[in-house]
């Protein structure tokens, strides 16, 4: 600080450089505005990325649990946790994102029109339908299970419900839910963001099918429930999701480049890198990968969980400091990194 | 019909008669009293609740005085040579920008709205039911300008309406009638098109090359909302004045980010296939 004063202002008597204000010193290399943002950081609070990551666990389980089926699998305790942890997502999710509008009381007005290219609008209805076909699947099971009583009219009626039919529909609606969360990000002025437009949504999938297929093994195996090979597959699927997340990661973190700097800033870095990169893909697999344990397994079903969380934290926090930083939108907002759309550049 | 703004830069004078009138017309709270020391600008920025922000340039970089100064012959006397015979104090050039939304002719915020809140109305202007927006926030992050934001203790988004009453009753807009210079131009789009055009080339035929137009997709940028309703002649890069060189349109990228995920659904499905279906057959 000293040192700029001194240079610009020489203390000899008559040598004076002007300069209105510090702020406009001729020195001043940036071409900012006062280093106020050119664009607004987004007004989410803690209920997003939560449900970001609920909503991911709920779509993973299902998915996992309708496609484990449709080759072959038969475990109930295994469809019974997957069916149950997609059902305890989807009675939260809503609450959550209701609760984060600015008019709750108004939160119906989600459904009022369809949009095709507004992510949000498009996954209000996808979760609307996916929620009501997986509820509709927890509640087959839970007739099945005898939560309903027996032999009473309930139980009747949510035993007559093509389960299995039901779980085929929700299947594309349940991927929507686990790949537009990310979509949703990428698809604003936020350079962070939108600079990672295209693998945003496979990340966040990829994410979602990991944290779900966790949820399911954690439940599996804090309970001693399911047939052995079912855990066995689990582990293979697990082991699997992980490499095509940590690619994905990657590649997400090449095409960020410089826009990516939020991630390993001293707020969210510590986060990003060791609770998503080592502790969430990482440690996880190593866990995995070794020799066979229902502490291991446990311990990495944790992990997972948690590094999918703090994935979905770090990106929304990201998006917030990188929508504070003036020099990110400025450089972004040039020519070269306009979307293909060359006749009206 | 399509009506607008043109926002001359070169002859504002910065008195914040159109912040005042925007503030009043529109009964807009105050958003408290802080002094900034960034010029005479206490405003900072647009907001859900200023919805017209006069800018402060300082710009110094003019001419560097180094030396032996005598700072009175300076302001009395030594003048900077200017094309035209104009004359301007050595110390500088002081601009002022009268910031407003753009009103893009493909508005990111109208594209990204799930209630369809946001809208464009008669006038094609993009204009904010606010009986109808639920406060999700998804248009502050889709708006390249950072003009919306949410409002704290009201919960929906507010930016400027271009005085969609005053336009029903054939009025033109608060901030448009307030200003003195008539630096604030209202009127339909395409005549404010060639007035623009006009203007410009009379700031290059007397000298001041650096004179353009922001907000039509074949001069200066913006080709990626398709040019603004709100257009500006500026003279310094859009950066000074705390806008960005060429905004996109965030949903451009829908269609390919879709693509991309319904492969990697594909994918995953596959991975959870082969997972539990290699070893059910290995099983038997």
């Amino acid at each position: 600080m000293t040192d700029v004063r001194e240079e610009t202002r020489p203390s000899r008597n008559g040598q004076v450089e002007t300069s209105h204000h510090p702020e406009t010193d001729p020195q001043r290399k940036d071409n900012d505005y006062y280093g106020i943002p050119p664009i607004k950081e987004h007004t989410w609070t803690w209920e997003i990325p939560l449900y970001f990551w609920l909503g991911g666990i709920g779509a993973g389980a299902h998915v996992v649990t309708t496609i484990a089926r449709l080759v072959g699998v038969e475990d109930q305790a295994f469809l019974r946790a997957g069916r149950y942890t997609t059902l305890v997502t989807m009675l939260l999710s809503p609450v959550l994102l209701i609760m984060d509008l600015g008019r709750p009381e108004r939160f119906y007005n989600m459904l009022r029109i369809v949009k095709w290219r507004s992510p949000m609008s498009m996954g209000s209805w996808a979760l609307s339908v996916f929620g009501g076909l997986s509820g509709l699947v927890a509640t087959a099971q839970a007739a099945e299970d005898g939560l309903l009583g027996r032999d009473n009219f309930a139980a009747r009626l949510a035993g007559a419900i093509p389960d299995r039919l039901m779980s085929l529909l929700a299947l594309p609606f349940g991927y929507f839910v686990g790949a537009y969360t990310g979509v949703l990000l990428a698809t604003t002025s936020v350079p962070m963001w939108a600079r990672n437009a295209v693998l945003m949504g496979p990340t966040f999938l990829s994410s979602a099918l990991s944290t779900g297929l966790s949820a399911i093994s954690l439940v599996l195996h804090l309970g001693d429930w399911g047939e052995r090979r079912t855990l066995e597959s689990l582990r293979k699927a697990e082991r699997i999701a992980l490499v095509v997340e940590s690619s994905l990661l990657a590649a997400s973190l090449i095409r960020m480049s410089r826009w990516g700097k939020p991630l390993f800033s001293k707020k969210l870095g510590p986060l990003f890198v060791g609770g998503t990169l080592i502790g969430g893909l990482l440690a996880p697999f190593a866990l995995l990968s070794g020799r066979e344990s229902r502490s291991r397994s446990l311990l990495a079903s944790v992990l997972v969980l948690i590094g999918g969380y703090l994935l979905r934290y770090t990106m929304v926090e990201g998006g917030r400091l990188s929508a504070r930083d003036p020099q990110a939108t400025f450089t972004f907002a040039r020519k070269e990194n306009l979307p293909l759309r060359e006749e009206n550049v | 019909m399509a009506t607008g703004f043109l926002t001359d830069t070169t002859v504002c004078i910065g008195c914040k008669a159109c912040e005042v009138a925007c503030k009043q017309w529109n009964q807009l709270p105050a958003d408290g009293y802080e002094l900034t020391g960034d010029s005479y600008d206490n405003t900072k920025q647009l907001s859900g609740t200023t919805w017209r922000h006069v800018a402060f340039i300082e710009n110094p970089r003019k001419r560097r005085l180094t030396g032996d100064v005598d700072l009175v012959a300076l302001a009395e006397d030594v003048k900077e040579q200017l094309p035209g015979g104009a004359e301007i104090d050595a110390l500088g050039r002081w601009s002022f920008m009268s910031d407003v939304c753009k009103h893009c002719v493909e508005a990111p915020c109208q594209q990204a709205c799930p209630t369809g809140a946001i809208i464009r109305n008669e006038f094609d202007n993009v204009y904010i039911q606010p009986d109808v927006c639920n406060g999700c926030g998804y248009c502050v992050s889709a708006c390249p300008y950072g003009v919306i934001t949410r409002v704290p203790h009201d919960g929906r988004a507010f930016k400027c309406t271009l005085c969609y009453d005053r336009q029903k009753d054939g009025l033109e807009p608060a901030c448009a009638k307030a200003c003195p210079t008539d630096s604030i131009q209202f009127g339909e789009v395409e005549d404010l098109k060639v007035r623009a055009e006009e203007r410009v080339a009379e700031l290059h035929a007397k000298g001041y090359t650096n004179a353009y137009i922001y907000g039509t997709p074949e001069v200066g940028g913006t080709g990626g909302i398709g040019g603004n309703h709100s257009k500006f002649i500026l003279m310094d890069e859009p950066e000074t004045y705390n806008l960005p060189r060429h905004p996109f349109l965030p949903q451009d990228k829908v269609h390919q980010a879709s693509v991309a995920s319904i492969v990697t659904a594909g994918v995953l499905g596959a991975v959870v296939a082969f997972a539990f279906g290699a070893l059910e057959r290995g099983a038997r």
